[in-house]
């Protein structure tokens, strides 16, 4: 697609680019004032109809999950944004933080004030400590500036913004997770009814948000929802921050509108395959999406609706590219074993299958894999995950989505290259 | 009130009642590891999960909510709700949550104490497989203190966290948590604050599981080979609801009973260990008469009539002990026989405890204090000088097997006494310097009503059998009191004493054992 210009990176090679004052010649701040000139409510319906979906790896429209707030609470409201960001391939949110972090305040601002939020939190991933002392600066430039704290450019509208660094891990990004975490307890996620919007942290009213998610309003309030939507495909429109990594020649984070091509990110935008190699598989959304074969990632666009018709989905939009030279087995192993550190716990099939999986492929791999292993593989992941029916939407048999966050990609491996998972069987030898 | 329907079975229940009660309270089992009903649900274990007609995904039972849903909404026209809890879908989940529970499960039913009482060998043998699919090598940890008398078999451990969430919520106490994360996870006690809390024993209770221990009865006997007597504790004057579990002479262990009224779903350290007291008292099993400074045993015949030939001698002029440690009849009994002055022996008190989840441990240590006030007619609070002053010449004593250091005043007062019957089952300070000792129940074996601090009037039921010629307290004063008044009633049993008691009182009117029952009621007809 040509005559795209980068939306929420246009400026990020410019020197001092994370600067109050950089953002300022660029036109920072000027949607905060105009926000703040109009009714909350105003700005909720201006989000609901740029159709924004959370680019956090859901895709929940960002609107409507503001629509959940109950409307007459005497609780106070929270903002929480997901700084978290810890889905493998996925680099998209440090970048923004690096270099565009007054576009994410702005935003975050933006959000608070649409749903009525006075003190609001950036949850941050622990290793991101370079990111967490630029947001420091970013947050005292904001307060000396009067872009926080008491009547917000000369408004009468309040809003306090806390760094909360997180203690590293995974499950820290799934929201009621987070929120747990952010209570200074243990990072289990809460089982939903109630959802945050009701009773999220200190059992209050609570949105998260992803920090690109916030990043895009500044741009919607400028240019409009009609603008928002003129870019991409309908049901999921505006620009994504794509992170291709892997067997690439040029890996980065790749800003282009949503439902480009999967073939122009890797070949073109990524430069292709590293060595000239052959195209193998790809995870188009994080390592918790279900991989896609050379052929059927040569086939897709990205977008929310074309991958799920795919059997795997958008997700956190980091494209991981495998070549010919990788191991599949190994690669299911890599991954299962990631999902089996990072598993919380708490339910019963995610915690006891990871590690079965995990114990399983290391068998497997060491040659002691025995036919009936492989189709176990499949009942495995379909007890942690769920009967996995896209056109039912049946999955799910945990208290977050971490479930299928293991047994997709884990299955995925299974199906599409189960002849590479046979090979690793030991030859039948007879014996006289 | 919306409507329900729980395979084919249609019913009424409650706004808000939660798929898993509603499904409880209708006589369908749907098994459950972490869900307790005095605890947060968390819906963990994944084990309660339900077909919900209309919504893909099977749902946690514990955590889904029954509410009036608006008439175009409703299933079939009429239901709020349509659930399945035994189709193949549903049993088959259960199947495979099963299987990961057992994965690293040891499998040593044989030599665990849970067994019999343990809802993962119960589900696994109605639902879970026979054959284990897993080749690969069991996670194997040793087993560890997490406070002096609970011990955690991590091999058996489900992870439910019932007993985190019951440090955190009820005890408040906070001492237990899970350590690690994922397939390291595991309970553990803080180093610098083990699980020592007067209500560390309600954690083995709550264990679905055989991995929380008492260390008290770890390995002693096992479930089925043990009877069990609903009854009262004895320890304080809340009166929490017990079962005592018992083998012929020995108690082996007692755990809380359910009662809303009065103790929820759990009991202290203090009661549930308390029996242990009486592992090795000097008990007194035969009636004795003390002959120039030594005892000799007698039939109870003679005694009955020496005790009530002393009685006649004194010419009223004798003192009765009541006991804020016997039941409502025998202090009942004690003020009918003992025409006088009555006193009672000094009370047990120490801190009262009232934890976070509003559970409590009276400061009064004996379990009734208000029944003995109710129905011995008045207890003079400073006998001793009114026995001086009315010179009063003998004193019956209903003794309750505390070994208190009596005071001076109390030696003097005994020493001055022409004759002192003690009443009792344990050689206690009071009986070595009785005239005559009469042979009454030990606490797990005597029967009767006691009424705790809120008014609340409770059955204490017998479970060890009577140790040899001792009687019942109540019946050793009917038959002095025969003895003293030949047309004096004769009770065939411990109801009509009741029903005498009730007819005096009328705060205790129409009180019987059939009305008591397994949870007690209000004195008065209410609660205090």
């Amino acid at each position: 697609m040509s005559g795209f210009r980068p939306v929420l990176t246009e400026y990020i090679q410019e020197k001092d680019c994370h600067t109050l004052s950089f953002y300022r010649s660029i036109g920072g701040y000027t949607a905060l004032e105009k926000v703040l000139k109009l009714d909350p409510i105003d700005v909720t319906l201006e989000v609901k109809n740029s159709n924004l979906r959370g680019r956090g790896g859901a895709g929940f429209p960002t609107g409507l999950k503001w629509g959940f707030l109950p409307k007459d609470t005497k609780k106070p409201k929270y903002l929480i944004n997901n700084a978290d960001e810890s889905e493998p391939g996925t680099f998209k949110d440090r970048l923004l933080m690096n270099k565009a972090p007054h576009q994410m305040l702005e935003g975050m601002i933006i959000a608070a004030y649409a749903i009525g939020c006075h003190t609001s939190f950036i949850y941050i991933r622990g290793e991101f400590y370079k990111e967490s002392k630029i947001l420091e600066q970013v947050l005292s430039e904001a307060y000396e500036n009067n872009i926080l704290g008491e009547n917000i450019l000369g408004s009468d509208y309040h809003l306090d913004v806390v760094i909360h660094r997180g203690a590293g891990a995974y499950i820290c990004g799934e929201e009621t997770g987070l929120i747990e975490s952010l209570e200074g307890k243990r990072g289990w996620p809460r089982i939903k009814p109630p959802f945050p919007a009701i009773e999220g942290y200190l059992q209050s009213p609570t949105i998260v948000n992803n920090v690109e998610t916030l990043s895009c309003l500044p741009h919607i309030i400028n240019r409009g929802a009609i603008w928002f939507n003129s870019i991409g495909p309908e049901k999921g429109p505006g620009p994504r921050l794509f992170c291709v990594s892997g067997r690439v020649n040029n890996p980065g984070v790749f800003e282009e509108p949503m439902g480009i091509s999967l073939e122009d990110l890797i070949f073109d935008r990524a430069g292709g395959i590293t060595d000239n190699k052959q195209l193998k598989a790809v995870f188009p959304g994080g390592s918790s999406s279900a991989i896609l074969t050379a052929d059927e990632a040569l086939d897709v666009n990205m977008d929310f609706e074309e991958l799920v018709e795919k059997k795997s989905m958008l997700g956190s939009a980091g494209v991981i590219v495998m070549d010919e030279t990788v191991d599949m087995v190994q690669a299911c192993l890599n991954i299962a074993r990631f999902y089996a550190h990072e598993s919380c716990g708490q339910c019963t099939p995610c915690r006891e299958g990871t590690a079965w999986l995990v114990k399983m492929l290391t068998r497997l791999v060491a040659g002691g894999g025995k036919p009936s292993d492989i189709d176990m593989i499949f009942e495995i992941t379909d007890n942690i995950g769920g009967l996995i029916d896209f056109s039912k939407g049946s999955f799910g048999k945990t208290i977050c989505p971490f479930g299928e966050a293991v047994a997709w990609p884990v299955r995925s491996f299974v199906e599409k290259f189960r002849n590479e998972f046979i090979e690793y069987l030991p030859q039948e030898r007879i014996v006289a | 009130m919306p409507l329900l329907k729980i395979d084919n079975k249609e019913v009424e229940i409650e706004n808000g009642t939660t798929v898993l009660q509603a499904a409880g309270a209708n006589g369908i089992e749907i098994p459950h590891y972490c869900y307790h009903p005095a605890l947060e649900i968390v819906g963990s274990c994944r084990m309660c999960l339900v077909q919900v007609e209309g919504v893909p995904k099977l749902q946690v039972s514990c955590n889904t909510i029954v509410t009036d849903v608006p008439k175009e909404r409703k299933v079939d026209g009429k239901y709020d709700m349509v659930v399945h809890t035994q189709n193949d879908l549903v049993v088959q989940e259960r199947k495979n949550i099963l299987e990961f529970l057992l994965l690293n499960h040891p499998l040593d039913c044989p030599v665990c104490d849970q067994a019999g009482e343990c809802y993962l060998q119960d589900y696994s043998f109605k639902f879970g497989s026979a054959h284990s699919r897993f080749d690969e090598e069991k996670r194997v940890r040793p087993n560890e203190y997490l406070g002096s008398q609970i011990v955690i078999n991590h091999n058996r451990c489900i992870l439910c966290s019932r007993c985190v969430r019951f440090t955190q919520e009820i005890s408040g106490s906070s001492e237990l948590f899970v350590e690690s994360r994922g397939y390291s996870s595991k309970i553990a006690a803080l180093e610098d604050k083990p699980l020592d809390n007067l209500l560390a024993g309600n954690v083995a209770d709550i264990c679905p599981v055989g991995a929380l221990l008492s260390t008290d009865y770890i390995h002693k006997n096992r479930i089925w080979n043990l009877k069990k007597q609903p009854s009262v504790c004895q320890d304080c004057s809340v009166g929490c609801n017990i079962d005592v579990f018992y083998q012929k002479d020995d108690i082996l262990r007692l755990t809380p009973r359910e009662n809303h009224d009065v103790n929820g779903y759990f009991m202290c350290d203090i009661g549930r260990y308390g029996f242990h007291r009486f592992d090795n008292i000097d008990r007194v099993v035969q009636p004795m008469v003390r002959n120039n400074g030594s005892f000799d045993f007698m039939g109870w015949k003679e005694a009955i009539e020496i005790t009530a030939e002393l009685l006649k001698g004194s010419n009223g002029k004798t003192a009765g002990i009541v006991s804020s440690f016997h039941t409502n009849e025998s202090n009942y009994l004690l003020g009918l026989t003992i025409d006088g002055l009555l006193g009672s022996l000094p009370p047990i008190k120490d801190e009262e405890i009232t934890y976070r989840s509003g559970f409590r441990i009276s400061s009064e240590r004996s379990p009734n204090l208000k029944g003995m006030n109710d129905v011995s007619g008045e207890i003079l609070e400073d006998i001793s000088s009114a026995i001086t002053s009315q010179s009063i010449r003998g004193i019956y004593i209903l003794d309750d097997g505390v070994d208190r250091e009596l005071d001076d005043s109390w030696k003097t007062l005994l020493d001055n006494m022409d004759f002192v019957i003690v009443q009792t089952y344990a050689m206690t300070e009071l009986a070595k310097l009785a005239k005559i000792v009469l042979p009454g129940l030990a606490p797990f074996e005597r029967e009767g009503t006691i009424t705790n601090d809120q008014g609340r009037v409770q059955w204490l039921r017998p479970s060890i059998p009577i140790k040899g010629e001792s009687k019942p307290d109540w019946e050793i004063l009917m038959l002095v009191r025969n003895a003293l008044q030949k047309d004096s009633e004769q009770f065939a049993d411990l109801g009509e004493v009741i029903k005498r008691m009730s007819d005096q009182f009328p705060d205790y009117a129409g009180v019987s054992l059939f009305k008591i029952g397994a949870m007690g009621i209000a004195v008065n007809g209410k609660n205090t």
